[in-house]
């Protein structure tokens, strides 16, 4: 098997400015944050974000300049508001959205990883969302007699990106039983190229004591890299929970484009390792309490 | 388990979250299924509450993932892992949930939570404005909603600021179908299911079987049927007879939903002043 261990800014270097690019994200909860960091410090352009909920990664890269395109199902943080630098960016023209529901994105990314033209769902019928994007979405006749079908073209990015719990140096990629949402089940099968960050890079070995919990094989992966805490400030279940705190300091600070910029500055561009980051931010040994305060009952 | 929910006397010191949370609690029936999103707090305490008095048996998968959870009360998010606690299984949402929605057998209800709802019961969460690409508001999005009212399921809208603003003559952007233009139109393209109420902060409504206008079932206790109608962007169709008002809570629901089910008070986010 050959070996996939890279350093963040290697992997990031596989990412080509315009490219699409697809990320594992739920408002606040497992986005590999690190990964999304180091985009903006290599200081990539024109990208087209695929999330299903973005999150903080979306508000970030719009507030950078990173992305001119979304394709995803909502943007929010849920508890600490709208994402506000992105929803600026949108209402100023700077970000073009590509709304889908998340049947229709996941018939999208299905398509892509298929390699069919498309597939169809039943979700979105009536909506504004077909009439806004002709190029990809198109009803049509069932050919067996039914009602009427949307058909919704592949999506293939270029590349995803998604944080895990552990990996190999091959890039064997384990999930602990957690919920897994559809950017993990679909996103890497689509996408062209697949950058993995791992809370840990473990031996083989322990991959097979437990294989069902393998959820992307290494033979996909094009990049994986080391990184605890990596999807800091978003939770990573059962491993630590989301930072409330640095939630609602970006919320704060992104009200204002000079405010974010300074944000981003400290948290982003001025750390130049994941330490150095996690060190910016303070102590978050105090956020891995989740797995107690949720399985102790 | 409580007992005495069905024989305890109606409530006099309740506020209207918890009005709107045994309203919504009472159209969930013992071995329905229901599912939250985010930011679902009047929906997740009502499905508690379901569980706790008329329907054990009420199946919830929260967030749309952990089967069967038992969460120690309302959490700060409906979409982390503290709403998931103690779950029966953790449904991979690709495939699975999607299976399971997208079928028709299962999960026929839906709650909705929407910025803007007109008299047709269509839906917007993704732009205030008429130019989709430089909008007022760019709002969060669609998520699942836009599925969720193509594929039959019976929508529930909860709405803790019943204005204007948020109940409009129409709606900015179909997120989500509704009755579209009225009458036969869900039927013409193939849809089943659709609106069914709308629970607000001052009444409740549900949509004529034939015209599927907008129609004021009730009104919360203390509220004129003229309060609800300047409140509200569009003619609401009248219920025949005299308006009836919305039946208020128990002193043991009330007490459930202070005590077990939400003692954090996080129903309250979203209402004014809450």
């Amino acid at each position: 098997m050959q070996e996939k261990i890279a350093t963040l800014s290697e992997a990031i270097e596989l990412v080509g400015d315009g490219q699409v690019v697809a990320l594992q994200n739920m408002a606040t909860q497992a986005a590999p944050m690190a990964l999304v960091r180091e985009l903006i410090r290599q200081q990539k352009r024109d990208l087209a974000l695929i999330v299903l909920v973005g999150g903080m990664a979306v508000d970030w890269l719009a507030a950078a300049g990173v992305i001119d395109r979304l394709i995803g199902a909502a943007v929010s943080m849920e508890q600490f508001g709208l994402c506000r630098q992105y929803r600026y960016a949108v209402e100023a023209g700077r970000i073009k959205v590509e709304e889908l529901s998340e049947s229709v994105l996941n018939a999208r990314l299905g398509a892509g990883a298929r390699n069919l033209p498309f597939l169809p769902t039943r979700g979105a019928i009536g909506t504004d969302l077909i009439a806004r994007n002709p190029d990809n979405l198109k009803m049509l006749d069932d050919p067996f007699g039914g009602h009427p079908v949307l058909a919704c073209r592949a999506l293939v990015p270029d590349v995803a990106l998604v944080h895990a719990h552990r990996a190999d140096r091959y890039g064997n990629v384990q999930y602990e039983p957690t919920i897994l949402w559809p950017d993990i089940g679909i996103m890497p099968m689509a996408a062209k190229r697949v950058i993995v960050t791992a809370e840990e890079i473990v031996d083989t070995e322990i991959l097979r004591r437990n294989p069902d919990r393998t959820r992307l094989p290494g033979f996909i992966v094009d990049a994986v890299v080391e990184v605890p805490y990596g999807a800091h400030p978003t939770s990573f279940f059962p491993n630590y929970t989301y930072d409330s705190g640095f939630h609602r300091e970006w919320a704060e600070a992104a009200r204002d484009r000079a405010t974010a910029t300074a944000f981003i500055d400290r948290y982003v561009r001025t750390p130049s390792s994941q330490q150095e980051y996690v060190d910016a931010v303070g102590d978050v040994s105090e956020l891995s309490t989740i797995q107690t305060a949720e399985h102790s009952g | 388990m409580t007992t005495d929910w069905q024989s305890s006397p109606v409530a006099t010191d309740y506020a209207v979250d918890e009005l709107m949370i045994t309203t919504l609690a009472g159209l969930f029936k013992n071995g329905d299924q229901a599912c939250n999103g985010m930011a679902s707090f009047i929906p997740v305490s009502a499905f508690m509450l379901a569980r706790l008095t008329h329907a054990p048996d009420l199946v919830w998968l929260a967030s749309a993932a952990g089967l069967d959870p038992r969460p120690d009360r309302v959490p700060a998010s409906t979409l982390e892992a503290p709403l998931w606690r103690d779950s029966v299984m953790y449904i991979e949402q690709y495939g699975d949930f999607w299976n399971l929605a997208l079928n028709g057998r299962w999960i026929q209800k839906f709650c909705v939570g929407a910025a803007q709802l007109d008299r047709y019961g269509n839906a917007n969460n993704s732009v205030i404005g008429d130019d989709y690409d430089r909008p007022q508001v760019r709002l969060p999005g669609t998520a699942g909603l836009a599925d969720m009212g193509s594929i039959g399921k019976q929508l529930y809208f909860w709405n803790p600021n019943h204005s204007p603003r948020s109940l409009v003559e129409k709606v900015d952007f179909i997120s989500a179908a509704g009755y579209l233009d009225g009458g036969d139109a869900r039927e013409r393209l193939g849809l089943e299911g659709g609106p069914e109420v709308v629970i607000t902060n001052l009444a409740v409504m549900d949509f004529h079987p034939v015209s599927k206008q907008m129609r004021l079932q009730s009104v919360h206790p203390g509220v004129t049927v003229a309060t609800v109608q300047k409140a509200t962007g569009f003619e609401l169709l009248m219920p025949e007879g005299s308006v009836p008002e919305t039946a208020p809570p128990t002193e043991a629901q009330v007490r459930l939903i202070r005590e077990v089910i939400d003692p954090d008070n996080m129903r309250k986010r979203g209402f004014r002043g809450g």
